[in-house]
């Protein structure tokens, strides 16, 4: 070749197309979005998120999940993604248009956490009665809504045991992620830890020792996000709950860090479940399932897709 | 060095005169068994190879133009046609609206409208936005935090024992109606570990009518001078909202008849 | 081009075309001018090397037996993948690759180097953003962004000290010789372009004026696999084409050949990347395009391993003694694997099974490691003894250096490869719990840390040696240090 400037044109050339066509091009269609509202204005989807959630966020980011947690449901034609309940449907780019940076990684070595906070389970369903331990239980008032049916039933009838019932009846059904979640709504001690899965304190747990949740997790250890410090007065409100050789000695506690908080706040942000119309559900059941076009029949947040199944 | 080297006292410069001494004569050695720079033949392509481009161009193309979902922004599915109409997605949309409880709708607006003062823990920003999760003001009866929603909040207040008091509530009377003021006020307190009862789009209404000569924001002393269990009354007893239709009000309702 | 000289077809004798006086003193200058700014960025680039092997052990062993050091912030192992990486991409590989390139340019351009301090003024900050940005990492400072970790301070550095290195590679082919643009300098001049342009639009686009949303993972792998393609792959691709003929005398096969090759390569390599994302929450047809670029991409990687073959015909037993040779070749093999590799795991049909896993932790060290450093390291084997003016001392070490590198990059692929399909495959099976596809891999993770303990081994062979060579203690000869003795009486075997 003997003119250096068809080859400097050439290499510009050569180089501009593929920026334009893989990054210009796509910006243009996908990277002005909005987000999702209904008419009257109130139901907003995706959220930006705020305060510790945002700062959460950085926290995943600066530690390195995605590289062994990705941030993505994949359709189910393509992969079992959603047969594995890490959504109801596939992620679309209005999911992400909020977030900084994008974290939908590409390695599993861990699961799948786009919808991480809507498998929290709510609140009412492991709080113990007022005169337990106060607090102390599994709530750093986690940030997580309660998503599945159980819960609304129990906090929208003005009695939650009648309604517990049918709840309880359809949440084999349902699995909704944690099927423990749904089945007892109201928390004995014996079945604590299997309620709690995914709550706020599951997570400080999990984070600070995954074995203990898992025996056969590989995921290291982040115990350098939280605090060993003598009790004072009273054992602290989000003091983990450790046993076995994990508890700290007598007089002692674990604490999380204001990091430790805000990245299980911003796991428990965690949630792709709403419905959005250019994305094409699961082949719906027979009844509307309506929140979640894409949901397995049952899962249904709405008591009024439940009895249509014959929950009762 | 190489035999040929002179002794030290004997080295004369060489070279073209770039003051190089004989050092030069060991990289040579290198230089010297180096073959010539490279340089390149002229031999013409071989059919195979050409056979093998169209393949590829082939394949390649073929891949491109089936997979390629339009070649649209909306186009998550390679195979797919175009995306689901918007008819399908208001009516489902629709649908959706009817279903939901007061607690979905109020979750909604939380997350619309209060979320990015008082979180989406309820816990609120300390020294800044009051929480409330466990907060007297959102627990208690439900005419002072129907009275905080509708008129707004100013001046420092005291929540769970810590203070507040730099920033200002704004009113929410002319922004959300009475449902939403009731569905949020809902949600509200029976989110994040609160236990109290439900508030009616009558009560808000019954409320609002009662404020309606009120100015703007209320204070402290105005929220202490209420006592802290008053209820709203007005309306329907606490849980009952008239069935929409669509919806089942309470689980034993026999089903109806979903389209 | 002049034809006449050239044998058609049939490999002929080596005729050993001796050179002028007057061109081996040229060379002579040309090399001795070269000796700072190139042993400076070498020396550099190997102990940005020995520094990413330590880290890769610690990330290997780490992913299997996690429970080490799990009190220590700036040891996690969420940050320490990224400082290993990105000390192997910017630290090791572009500074080994930054050294080859100004050598070849200057060799190839004809003339003295100039404006050395501009070289060493870049090495020096370019080191200086390598150790920042990965302080940054292990202090807590990541990007989130995948080959891009580095917090902006550190990019800032990197940018700084890259307009010094462009500067002069400009000035270089402003000034060269002769009026034909060898093949080789086709490949850096891209190189040197394409770089600076992926790294501003990278971080223009995530940092100065971002996008939103999904389109920062779309940018960033965009960046990533160019990176692969146009900044390392051009790099190796240029100084295979350069030391494969000059090491056996013969001229490389074809120009029409190198042209296609060159050509098909920027523009189908450059449209790659997106497959890594593919059934993401992406429109398909940017991911199908990416794929569709792959699947072409066997045009060049055909035509330019043709090219290679037919240049090497009847020379391949000169891999016994060259170990510039030996690297090269390799490497050069391996980036057909590589690329068909690539091809493979892109199909949409594949990639089910193997997104997700560490089977594309295989395919970037394929393409970082067995061809690039390969190939790169064969051409540390021919250019530093041309600086120090000593030959390699070992042939043994530069034996074990070989095999400890092929064993361990062999052990490591299929480890990873064969772990990854199996790993993939139980993901994809929803009736097996999670932890199922977790577990399967770990024997191979385990395999992976033998694999690293060779490599281990094998860089810090070959870091002493070069430490050798740099200290003045290599060999004083004027004949090469062969890999196996030479047995033929008077052979053609210069190299």
């Amino acid at each position: 070749m003997k003119g250096l400037i068809p080859l400097v044109l050439g290499i510009f050339g050569t180089f501009t197309f593929s920026w334009v066509g893989l990054t210009v091009i796509p910006n243009l269609q996908i990277g002005h979005l909005d987000p999702q509202m209904d008419e009257e204005g109130t139901d907003v989807y995706p959220a930006p998120k705020s305060g510790m959630t945002e700062r959460g966020r950085r926290v995943y980011a600066a530690n390195g999940c995605i590289y062994c947690h990705s941030q993505q449901v994949r359709a189910d034609y393509a992969a079992s993604d959603i047969d594995r309940k890490w959504g109801e449907r596939r992620s679309a780019p209005r999911d992400y248009i909020f977030d900084r940076p994008v974290l939908i990684g590409n390695m599993r070595m861990g699961p799948d956490l786009s919808n991480m906070g809507k498998a929290a389970p709510a609140e009412e369903e492991n709080a113990p009665p007022a005169g337990a331990s106060p607090a102390g239980a599994p709530s750093a008032s986690p940030a997580g809504p309660p998503a599945g049916s159980a819960n609304q039933t129990a906090s929208s009838a003005a009695a939650p045991s009648p309604a517990a019932k049918p709840a309880a009846s359809l949440a084999p059904a349902g699995a909704s992620p944690p099927p423990s979640a749904a089945t007892a709504p109201v928390a004995t001690p014996a079945d604590k830890t299997k309620t709690d899965e995914y709550s706020a304190a599951w997570h400080h747990r999990h984070l600070y020792s995954p074995r203990s949740i898992s025996i056969d997790s590989n995921m290291p250890a982040y115990r350098f996000l939280y605090e060993k410090r003598r009790i004072a007065g009273d054992r602290s409100a989000d003091a983990l709950q450790l046993t076995g050789s994990e508890a700290p000695p007598a007089g002692w506690e674990i604490v999380p860090t204001y990091d430790a908080n805000c990245l299980v706040a911003y796991l428990m942000s965690l949630d792709q479940s709403h419905p959005l119309k250019e994305v094409k559900g699961v082949a719906p059941a027979a009844s509307p399932a309506p929140a979640a076009p894409g949901a397995p029949a049952a899962a249904a947040p709405s008591p009024a897709a439940s009895p249509a199944k014959g929950g009762q | 060095m190489n035999e040929q080297t002179p002794p030290p006292d004997q080295r004369v410069r060489q070279g073209m005169d770039y003051g190089e001494f004989e050092e030069v004569q060991e990289v040579h050695a290198a230089i010297q068994r180096e073959k010539r720079e490279p340089r390149v033949g002229l031999e013409p392509l071989s059919i195979w190879l050409i056979a093998v481009y169209g393949l590829a161009v082939f394949f390649g193309g073929a891949y491109l133009g089936r997979y390629s979902g339009n070649f649209s922004g909306d186009g998550l599915d390679p195979l797919g046609g175009p995306p689901p109409t918007k008819k399908a997605g208001g009516a489902q949309g629709e649908q959706q609206q009817t279903e939901l409880t007061p607690r979905d709708r109020g979750k909604k607006i939380f997350a619309a409208n209060c979320q990015t003062c008082h979180q989406a823990n309820g816990l609120g920003v300390p020294g800044q936005y009051p929480p409330l999760a466990g907060s007297e003001f959102t627990t208690g009866g439900s005419r002072r935090p129907g009275m905080i929603v509708l008129k707004g909040l100013q001046g420092p207040v005291t929540v769970k024992g810590q203070k507040f008091g730099t920033a200002v509530m704004q009113p929410w009377d002319k922004t959300l109606t009475d449902q939403k003021v009731a569905d949020v006020l809902t949600y509200e307190r029976s989110e994040w570990g609160n236990n109290a009862s439900p508030v009616t789009a009558e009560q808000i209404a019954a409320l609002r009518k009662e404020l309606a000569n009120h100015p703007d924001s209320f204070t402290e002393p105005d929220l202490l001078g209420v006592p802290a269990d008053a209820e709203l009354s007005g309306g329907a007893p606490a849980g009952a909202a008239p069935p929409k239709p669509g919806e089942a009000a309470k689980p034993g309702t026999p089903p109806k008849p979903q389209g | 081009m002049d034809a006449t000289e050239i044998p058609l077809k049939a490999p002929s004798v080596s005729t050993d075309v001796p050179t002028s006086n007057v061109e081996q003193i040229e060379r002579a200058l040309i090399d001795a001018s070269t000796r700072v700014p190139v042993l400076m960025f070498y020396t550099s680039a190997i102990v940005w090397l020995l520094i990413g092997t330590l880290l890769a052990g610690f990330v290997s062993f780490k992913l299997h037996s996690p429970d080490w050091f799990s009190n220590v912030s700036f040891l996690t192992w969420g940050r320490v993948r990224p400082a290993h990486m990105n000390v192997m991409v910017y630290g090791w590989a572009s500074m080994a690759g930054m050294g080859t390139a100004i050598w070849l340019m200057a060799r190839l351009c004809r003339t003295v180097l100039r404006h050395p301090l501009l070289l060493v003024a870049g090495a020096g900050f370019w080191n200086f953003g390598v150790l920042l940005g990965v302080g940054g990492i292990l202090m807590g400072d990541s990007t989130g962004y995948q080959w891009l970790e580095f917090p902006p301070y550190a990019a800032i550095v990197l940018f700084v000290a890259y307009s010094l290195i462009i500067s002069w590679a400009v000035l270089m082919f402003r000034f060269r010789r002769g009026d034909q643009i060898y093949i080789t300098q086709w490949y850096l001049l891209g190189a040197f372009l394409w770089f600076p342009w992926l790294y501003a639009a990278a971080q223009l686009m995530l940092f100065v004026v971002p996008v939103q949303g999904v389109m920062q993972a779309a940018v960033d792998w965009w960046f990533a696999n160019n990176l692969l393609f146009l900044w390392f792959g051009a790099i190796g691709l240029g100084t295979a084409y350069y030391m494969i003929p000059k090491v056996i005398g013969r001229p490389v096969y074809s120009y029409h050949l190198a042209t296609i090759g060159f050509w098909t390569y920027a523009l189908f390599s450059s449209w790659t990347g997106m497959q890594r994302l593919v059934d993401g929450p992406f429109p398909a047809w940017m991911i199908t395009a990416s794929i569709a670029a792959t699947i072409l991409t066997i045009i060049p990687v055909a035509t330019v391993g043709l090219n290679h073959h037919m240049t090497m015909q009847g020379y391949f037993p000169l891999m016994r003694y060259s170990p510039t040779l030996r690297f090269t070749v390799f490497g050069a093999i391996s980036y057909t694997v590589f690329s068909a590799l690539g091809v493979l795991i892109s199909l949409r049909s594949v990639a089910r099974y193997v997104n997700f896993t560490q089977a594309s932790i295989a395919y970037s060290h394929l393409g970082l490691y067995a061809f690039f450093t390969m190939v790169i390291f064969g051409s540390m084997y021919y250019i530093v003894p041309r600086l120090v003016g000593r030959e390699w001392r070992y042939a043994s070490l530069i034996k074990l250096h070989f095999w400890a590198s092929v064993y361990g990059i062999g052990l490591m692929i299929l480890m990873l490869l064969a772990g990854g399909f199996l790993q993939g495959a139980n993901m994809d099976n929803p009736s097996l719990a999670f932890s199922e596809s977790t577990q399967t891999i770990l024997p191979y993770l385990r395999g992976r840390s033998l694999s690293g303990v060779l490599l281990t081994v094998s860089h810090f062979v070959f870091a002493f040696h070069f430490g050798l060579m740099l200290f003045g203690l290599g060999r004083t000869s004027s004949v090469p240090t062969f890999l196996n003795p030479v047995e033929t009486e008077g052979s053609e075997v210069h190299i």
